[in-house]
């Protein structure tokens, strides 16, 4: 068995605790497991990439080989497209559709797609996921910095890899508690979702 | 023994903690700087921040001397400025096991080049190298450094690579081994003087070729050393194209080997010198080989003189043309290769990738240099100077929407090189644009030097008591070495007893800042700018900034759109929607500079 999770964000939407929930969890659950993170300078909202790698064999590159993903979350649409080529033909993705700008889209250097644009794009190459609201939800939840938890929820519904009550679980024990109850709401969002039980 | 999750940095420190490590120093650079703080947390175990990496090397090579074992840790071009001390350390040897750890940046992706220290470290100053493929080897070689540094009196050094510094892996640890040392200085001046003295006991030789000789000599035990090294090894397999990867090559090669489907004949090299015999055991029979390397052709150039030397006829191929000659490597070039070279084919033509909006590296939102680089901008506007510019946050200054400044080299650059450029005769002010960790780093020499010189430069120092770039190291302007609280050295007062006159603004003030570079440009001599403010990010989470916060909204009544403060400014909490400015209130920090900014008086 070998799993290849990728996330695709904008430093600061907490892509990288939801890998490292990921990793721990795959690394309790026995497997080994390897990860990194390829990163511009995250904390001035660069773009992050977090690769998470597990199996029963030994694992040899830290980084998700093109084509080779399981699952690809992308916490932002444009980033999401930029790495999309790594999910393989039979992988799954879950794209958060709320855009974050470039400076340089928002200073007319560059032109940001629209979030249709780029999920036609996605359409084209013939690969399966869900476009989700994920930001929405946050926010709707009351705070904007759960869109990573609602992801994270999101994950658990395609992918039963991981049980999500370890996954939520494991959260909680990296989280301050006075964000517990916010946490789990926003993770069990995040599954329904996927599983059609709150329109976004 | 037990099995732990942990980054190759964690690795890296924990096998220097094991091994008894008493001094670590080091300067910090994107991907090595965390063996440093980590390093500082064992219990036992000296750690500072050096102001350069030649500095660091100079500490943890006199540590070694007085027996104590010790350890330098930089990247790439850190080695560079490292690189004078290196080609004397080298002839001298050490005593306690000393460990260098170079960490290289293939592709650039955090470093202003992808240079490869191999070369520096073995191909020029002949010290031996491990290049790990995993966080595990990392370790183990870490901890089998400092024991086969003692044993040979080599510097023995580690090359990691982004990849394996920044990536977390399962590693077996094993246990603290103490060295309880006496600090011992034994003078050797024939080893520890480096100096063109007459020997007499070898015939009257100068000690620079003595010592060079002993060098050379060493080369015969270390390629005995790295023969029975456990980080080389031969997957044999039969085929007539062979595959050798060295460091993560080995890691992206055996990668490409999975999703290419069947086992291939693969030689793993980790260590310089090379194994020959392993060389020569593998090559032997092959028609071809493909070296996966980062990032230059340093292996495989030694297996084309290894061939030539032993007449053996094979085709070598790898970054000397057949792959890509530059960036970095990827399982994914590795698999194109291998099934490439298996069918007698050139490396294909890279696709043209289609752009995707990046996401440049800007200053933070509430960042004091966003209005340092405004007001100097606004000034060489008017005036027609240039500026020269230094490593720091601040050089995302010369990307959109500010392109300031000039030029960027390396450390220190800027100061020698504004000098350089009014020397010329160039008839306009001169600005060198200088953080304030890179002033002590290579800053301090060159100032010294434009003032000595009767310069006529301003040299604007961006003071923000930290090191931010690489994630907030203390630096001699700062109140702390790690976890010590020190006394700051303050710039202007360095730059004044230099003979500079000092000038301070605060750069949240952008119309005091840009009246003060005024006044400095309309001085004599070398001139020397403060712009002093704590660095937001950093700082900002104790509670200390050096603004006063406010709330700052666009007044939508009175902007027209012109989107000046987008496109001069570059704030990412600033857009444009529809065609009224806008500011996001969960992005902005309320420093409130973008009120300068808008001419209608629209940001409020």
């Amino acid at each position: 068995m070998k799993f290849d999770l990728v996330i695709a964000g904008v430093g600061g939407q907490g892509n990288i605790l939801a890998s490292q929930v990921v990793a721990k969890c795959a690394m309790d659950a026995g497997y080994n497991v390897v990860n990194t993170e390829t990163k511009g300078a995250a904390q001035r909202g660069g773009s992050v990439l977090s690769h998470v790698r597990f199996g029963d064999g030994e694992i040899f590159s830290p980084l998700v080989p093109v084509g080779q993903a399981d699952v690809l979350l992308g916490f932002e649409p444009l980033e999401a497209l930029r790495y999309i080529n790594l999910l393989n033909r039979d992988g799954k993705f879950i794209i958060n559709t709320a855009a974050v700008p470039t400076i340089l889209a928002n200073m007319k250097v560059d032109e940001y797609p629209s979030t249709e644009q780029i999920m036609a794009t996605i359409k084209t190459k013939g690969l399966s996921g869900y476009f989700v609201n994920a930001t929405k939800v946050a926010k709707e939840l009351g705070n904007v910095l759960l869109t990573n938890v609602v992801m994270l929820g999101a994950f658990t519904a395609v992918s039963d890899i991981l049980p999500p009550d370890v996954i939520v679980t494991k959260l909680l024990t990296m989280v301050d508690a006075k964000f517990h109850q916010d946490d789990s709401r926003a993770f069990e969002f995040g599954r329904n979702l996927i599983r059609g039980d709150v329109k976004s | 023994m037990q099995n732990e999750f942990m980054l190759g940095n964690e690795a890296i420190a924990r096998a220097a903690a094991e091994a008894g490590v008493k001094v670590v120093a080091g300067y910090p650079g994107t991907p090595a700087t965390e063996i440093v703080d980590l390093c500082g947390g064992y219990p036992g175990v000296y750690a500072e921040w050096a102001t350069n990496e030649k500095h660091a090397f100079e500490v943890a090579t006199a540590a070694s001397l007085t027996n104590q074992r010790a350890m330098a840790v930089m990247k790439h071009n850190g080695t560079n400025a490292a690189a004078d001390f290196l080609m004397h350390v080298n002839f001298t040897g050490i005593r306690a096991g000393l460990v260098l750890i170079t960490a290289d940046d293939p592709g650039g992706l955090s470093s202003q080049c992808e240079e490869d220290t191999r070369i520096l470290v073995h191909s020029y100053a002949h010290l031996p190298m491990f290049d790990p493929s995993s966080v595990q080897e990392a370790y183990a070689m870490t901890k089998a450094a400092f024991e086969l540094s003692e044993q040979t009196e080599l510097v023995f050094a580690l090359r990691p690579v982004m990849r394996i510094n920044h990536a977390g892996g399962m590693v077996q640890t094993g246990e603290m081994a103490p060295q309880n040392r006496s600090a011992e200085f034994i003078i050797d001046r024939k080893r520890f003087v480096m100096s063109a003295v007459v020997e007499k006991e070898s015939g009257g030789e100068l000690r620079p070729k003595m010592r060079h000789r002993w060098l050379n000599n060493k080369q015969t035990e270390l390629k005995s050393l790295m023969e029975d090294s456990p980080f080389n090894w031969l997957e044999m397999t039969p085929g007539e194209t062979g595959f050798i990867g060295c460091g993560i090559g080995y890691a992206f090669l055996k990668e490409a080997e999975c999703i290419h489907g069947a086992k291939l004949p693969i030689l793993k090299l980790s260590t310089l010198p090379l194994p020959e015999g392993k060389v020569i055991d593998f090559i032997r029979g092959l028609k071809k080989v493909v070296v996966f390397e980062e990032v230059e052709p340093v292996v495989e150039k030694l297996i084309k003189q290894l061939c030539f030397e032993h007449k053996i006829v094979l085709e070598v191929l790898g970054r000397s043309g057949y792959l890509p000659q530059e960036g970095e490597l990827s399982a994914n070039l590795v698999l194109t290769a291998v099934e490439a070279a298996l069918a007698d084919q050139p490396y294909p033509a890279p696709e043209q990738g289609r752009y995707v909006s990046a996401r440049t590296r800007t200053q933070c939102p509430g960042c004091s240099h966003r209005g340092l680089l405004y007001a100097l901008k606004e000034v060489v506007g008017k005036n027609g100077g240039v500026v020269t510019g230094d490593i720091g946050c601040h050089d995302a200054g010369t990307f959109e929407p500010m392109k300031l400044q000039a030029t960027i080299y390396c450390m220190g650059s800027s100061i020698p090189m504004a000098h350089g450029i009014k020397k010329a005769g160039f008839d306009k002010p001169v600005y060198a644009l200088i953080g304030d960790s890179t002033f002590f780093h290579n800053g301090l020499t060159g100032l010294a030097s434009a003032i000595y010189n009767g310069g006529d430069i301003t040299v604007v120092i961006a003071y923000n008591s930290t090191t931010a770039m690489t994630g907030f190291q203390p630096h001699p302007g700062s109140p702390n070495n790690l976890n010590q609280p020190m006394t700051p050295i303050e710039p202007g007062a360095v730059a004044a007893a230099m003979g500079a006159r000092v000038f301070y603004c605060n750069p949240y003030n952008v119309e005091e800042t840009i009246q003060v570079i005024n006044e400095a440009t309309a001085a004599k001599g070398v001139r020397v700018v403060i712009a002093q403010a704590l660095c937001y990010l950093n700082f900002g989470r104790e509670g200390k900034i050096s603004y006063t916060p406010r709330t700052v909204a666009v007044d939508e009544a009175v902007c027209n759109g012109c989107g000046l403060c987008v496109r001069t400014f570059g704030c990412p909490a600033i857009s444009l929607i529809g065609n009224k400015a806008f500011i996001e209130p969960s992005s902005c920090n309320g420093c409130g500079v973008c009120v300068s900014v808008c001419k209608k008086g629209a940001i409020k």
